[in-house]
């Protein structure tokens, strides 16, 4: 495995790397850390992890998460924001997710917004010496922890990632591509225009001048895509029109992109975005405490991908179902213990049936297939390497 | 030659009258009741107008946007141009790249460096597709310092049966925002163009004063809207001045 990449310079993401083995780099949605971490989120990470460690197996993987990069957006400054002008000097270091996520929610459901200039010396403390706010901190921290328990590779959430482009210069860099109209000239927003492919044009910087999520992503990929052989986006259905922007314009700078779309989880029938609460006893904290309490680690982290990647499948029909995860934990217990001989082929050969016409091994088809009657045992590395 | 009040409403219900006579039948556009109700039922009508053009900007020049409008409002047909009238040549801006757009939309005129374009007029559900790819241009941004400069009109024709003329363009900038900017001129420049007050080799001097106060007609024609927050004051937004020889 390639770990992290925190410096973004080609040259870098080509260390380590094994000759003849393609590239691959895996960027998926990051979640804004100001609240739980939700069986929806669990999802998304989930299939990510997998797709990281199974793709490994075959190619140079570069699994790019970096909080840092999208501090930036007004929903987080203007969070933390809220928090110094209502809150003032607390000490967040013993506060739950939750409670971070309860302050959240209060800031979510006021009217008022923050001026650009009060948001100001937040951005400046982000961009130029990679400051996050207490709050911030103490939900990465806990996330971290969630990480560790469930086995998934940390991407570097408590690291510093910055994106390799400025603000300034991602524009000039999509303007150049063709892809942008910029009207602050005229008083006007930033749009990423990718209107001769029929696509609407898209506000990505306001008219004051604070960038929302695709303007940070544009500053990490569009200098990091093209050192890779493919890319992967994974991201939530919601935000599928964006995403279908993001390719058109990594595709510009000759990059081969696939798109992932994950269903969310709903919550007895219901979805919900996590800014607007809703999520108490439904949170991967509370998840953990319950369905996890004396349970093997091992059964825990197998159990829990085969729940969230192939029980419930990149859709979102099925609501989330406590007792179908427990029954997932237990058919992890009995692959564990199954004595039945494991399938003789190389971890290797194994993946590669699952890669179909892309690098990247499609976490779905290979989680599946371990659940599948009739067929050898997985390989006891291959769920080492995977799934533990 | 002052701009009165009484002028102002006198040109008011002379446009009126030649766009909606049967409007200006029901109403006297003279008085305060008459000027209120005018304006109700032309503001309900532009809710939902049958006829439109929709002009699409990638930025804000207005030397060279004035010179595009004139060269736009040149290739409207007689037919289309009566239809537009009666939707009071109501124009919707857009912001976009005509370049990334030119394969998608059969633009009716197109700048020749690609910065604007226009489409229509025409019946409001052609451009549907394109009011919807693109926004509004942004509509708050106050207008920037304009310089008081000379337009010169494309020779794109013959003259007919007048020499070029010289006329002066007033604009009244105390207030007004670009987008409005946008939207008093264009009226007031296609609509002089369809009245053969603009045309060929003609040359327009842009004169931006805070109000038209103390400008000296006689005028060609008047570009009048109600006064912000005044809903019973008129106020000229723009003016063209009564052609000298060039």
């Amino acid at each position: 495995m390639n770990g992290t990449l925190t410096a973004q310079d080609p040259a870098v993401a080509a260390q380590g790397r094994r000759p003849g083995r393609p590239r691959v780099l895996l960027a998926p949605i990051t979640v804004t850390p100001s609240k739980p971490l939700t069986p929806s989120h669990l999802k998304g990470l989930l299939w990510t992890d997998v797709m990281y460690r199974a793709s490994s197996g075959l190619a140079d993987v570069t699994y790019r998460y970096s909080p840092t990069t999208y501090h930036l957006t007004e929903q987080t400054l203007g969070f933390w924001e809220y928090l110094d002008r209502t809150v003032g000097d607390a000490d967040y270091s013993g506060l739950s997710e939750e409670q971070v996520g309860e302050m959240y929610v209060g800031y979510r459901a006021r009217q008022e917004k923050a001026g650009a200039a009060a948001l100001r010396p937040y951005a400046e403390a982000v961009e130029t010496h990679g400051w996050v706010h207490p709050a911030g901190a103490r939900v990465l921290e806990l996330w971290t922890a969630h990480y560790a328990r469930l086995g998934m590779h940390d991407p570097g959430l408590l690291a510093h990632q910055p994106p390799a482009l400025g603000a300034e210069e991602s524009v000039e860099r999509l303007s150049a591509l063709g892809f942008c109209l910029d009207l602050r000239a005229c008083g006007g927003p930033v749009y990423l225009d990718a209107t001769r492919y029929g696509l609407p044009l898209r506000q990505i910087v306001d008219s004051h001048g604070r960038p929302n999520y695709l303007a940070c992503m544009m500053r990490e990929l569009l200098p990091l895509a093209p050192s890779f052989d493919e890319v992967v986006l994974l991201y939530d259905r919601e935000l599928e029109a964006d995403y279908h922007l993001v390719e058109r314009v990594l595709v510009a700078t000759g990059t081969t992109v696939r798109r992932v779309v994950l269903g969310r989880v709903p919550i007895d029938g219901r979805i919900r975005s996590a800014r607007h609460g809703g999520w108490q006893g439904h949170t991967v904290d509370a998840l953990l405490d319950e369905v996890g309490e004396g349970c093997d680690e091992a059964v825990l982290r197998l159990g829990m991908r085969l729940y969230f990647i192939a029980v419930l499948g990149t859709g979102q029909q099925q609501s989330f179902r406590k007792d179908v995860l427990r029954q997932s934990l237990a058919r992890a217990t009995r692959l564990l213990s199954d004595g039945r001989s494991p399938d003789p082929a190389a971890v290797p050969e194994v993946l590669a049936r699952h890669r179909k016409d892309h690098l990247h091994v499609n976490p779905y088809r290979l989680t599946a297939g371990l659940l599948a009657r009739h067929r050898p045992a997985p390989p006891r590395d291959l769920l080492e390497a995977v799934y533990l | 030659m002052i701009i009165s009040q009484q002028l102002l409403r006198a040109e008011n219900a002379r446009r009126v009258r030649d766009v909606r006579p049967e409007l200006a039948a029901r109403v006297d556009l003279l008085t305060d009741e008459g000027l209120l109700a005018a304006r109700e039922e032309v503001a309900a009508a532009s809710e939902d107008p049958k006829v439109l053009a929709v002009c699409v900007l990638r930025g804000f020049d207005l030397p060279a946007w004035l010179g595009e409008t004139y060269a736009f409002a040149r290739r409207v047909g007689h037919e289309a141009a009566a239809a537009w009238r009666h939707d009071f040549t109501r124009t919707v801006f857009l912001a976009g790249n005509p370049v990334n757009l030119r394969e998608r939309f059969d633009f009716d005129h197109v700048a020749d460096d690609g910065s604007t374009a226009w489409l229509g007029p025409a019946p409001a559900e052609h451009s549907t597709a394109l009011r919807r790819l693109l926004k509004l241009f942004p509509a708050t941004a106050e207008l920037p310092a304009l310089p008081g400069t000379v337009v010169e009109l494309p020779a794109d024709g013959p003259a007919g049966d007048r020499a070029p003329v010289h006329r002066e363009l007033y604009l009244a900038t105390a207030g007004l925002t670009i987008a409005a900017c946008l939207v008093h001129l264009h009226h007031l420049v296609s609509e002089a163009v369809l009245d053969g007050l603009l045309g060929p080799g003609d040359r327009l001097t842009l004169r931006p004063v805070p109000h038209l106060v103390g400008v000296t007609g006689p005028f060609a024609a008047l570009r009048i809207g109600t006064s912000h927050g005044q809903p019973h004051q008129l106020r000229a937004y723009a003016a063209l001045s009564a052609g000298r020889t060039a």
